[in-house]
């Protein structure tokens, strides 16, 4: 009975010491100046969706969770959020050439209506960022528009 | 208890090692292109390989293109990987500045939709999602710079809820990327554009 209460005692130490990694955390105090309000129209309602269910990993601020907390789950939640900002950042959607703006508009479409978005292992533990069909309507229909509408300055 | 602090430590160390690697690679990836196009303005055996031309682009896309005809996500996911090779090669000094600025406006969009299609290899949906929006820059990108070969600018009326996609062809006859081999032959020519280089 030594040996595997060597182990767990290793592993809980490993545990405890992992505490002391923390990834630097998502959050500015600047306004952001590529903010996607000013750049393009978003109606309250979408907005409101998109600050719910998108923000966390597709703006510059996270609201972070009790768990992010704990390691190794902040180092996961860090990675998704810098993913994320790579892929899409709303408060740099204003620097975004049209061609860029175009394109990310037709993914927002398409990621909502093939369910990529929001990841399904955020949503399972952010209830509120499930989508409702309402929701999702709204911001398709959102999203379309403003692409065929920046199509046209195109 | 010396033993088990030890294994603790190097069980975190590893860890760390390679977490922190993993970070590293998405980052390096980018930097790594950066180095290579800086580099290229000293070094000469990289300014050699820096000799390739937009009909380079062209041809990696109509590899994907025929790939997704052929409903081959596999090989939609190398050609794209391929349109991004050939992209990292194009020797921009041969362009004149109104074709630098389309095509600065557009190389970028092309990279990223080509990433996610070579990305994306089991997924031959999203592959053609991101080939509708690629597609419409390469059409641009082709009317501004030219291309060595006649092109077939084909449409497809069905994609997109109806809203219809356009695609690009080196043959007259059509063959639906979109749809593959569900509506081979659905679709028409808009537009032919002439070799003119």
């Amino acid at each position: 009975m030594r040996l595997p209460r060597k182990i767990l005692s290793g592993l809980l130490i490993a545990f405890v010491l992992i505490q002391f990694i923390q990834p630097v955390r998502n959050l500015s105090n600047e306004i952001p100046s590529g903010d996607i309000t000013k750049a393009i129209n978003v109606p309250d309602k979408v907005e409101e969706v998109l600050k719910t269910a998108c923000y966390d990993c597709h703006s510059n601020n996270t609201y972070y969770p009790w768990y992010s907390g704990i390691q190794p789950f902040g180092w996961l939640l860090a990675k998704h959020i810098r993913d994320g900002k790579a892929e899409l950042n709303f408060d740099e959607f204003g620097a975004y050439s049209l061609r860029r703006r175009i394109s990310k508009m037709n993914g927002i479409k398409n990621s909502m209506e093939d369910e990529t978005m929001p990841l399904r292992s955020y949503t399972f533990l952010h209830s509120n960022a499930r989508l409702s069909t309402n929701e999702k309507a709204l911001i398709i229909d959102w999203a379309t528009r403003t692409e065929d509408s920046l199509r046209l300055l195109n | 208890m010396k033993a088990i602090v030890l294994s603790g430590i190097m069980v975190v160390t590893i860890g760390f090692i390679s977490c922190s690697n993993n970070e590293n690679s998405t980052e390096s990836t980018t930097a790594n292109k950066e180095t290579t196009s800086q580099a290229a303005g000293t070094n000469n055996t990289i300014e050699q390989a820096k000799s390739g031309t937009i009909n380079d682009v062209v041809s990696g896309y109509l590899s994907l293109k025929n790939a997704l005809t052929n409903d081959n996500a596999n090989e939609a996911a190398s050609a794209a990987k391929g349109i991004n090779e050939s992209l990292a090669k194009v020797n921009e000094s041969a362009m004149n500045a109104d074709q630098k600025k389309v095509y600065d406006d557009i190389k970028d969009d092309i990279r990223e939709h080509a990433q996610h299609i070579a990305d994306n290899s089991s997924k031959i949906d999203h592959q053609r999602e991101h080939f509708d929006l690629l597609s419409r820059d390469m059409i641009d990108l082709v009317k501004a710079v030219g291309s060595s070969q006649t092109l077939y600018r084909d449409f497809c009326p069905m994609y997109n809820n109806k809203k219809g996609a356009y695609w690009l062809s080196e043959t007259k006859e059509i063959k639906n990327p979109y749809y593959g081999k569900e509506m081979l032959k659905c679709g028409e020519v808009k537009e032919e554009i002439k070799a003119n280089g």
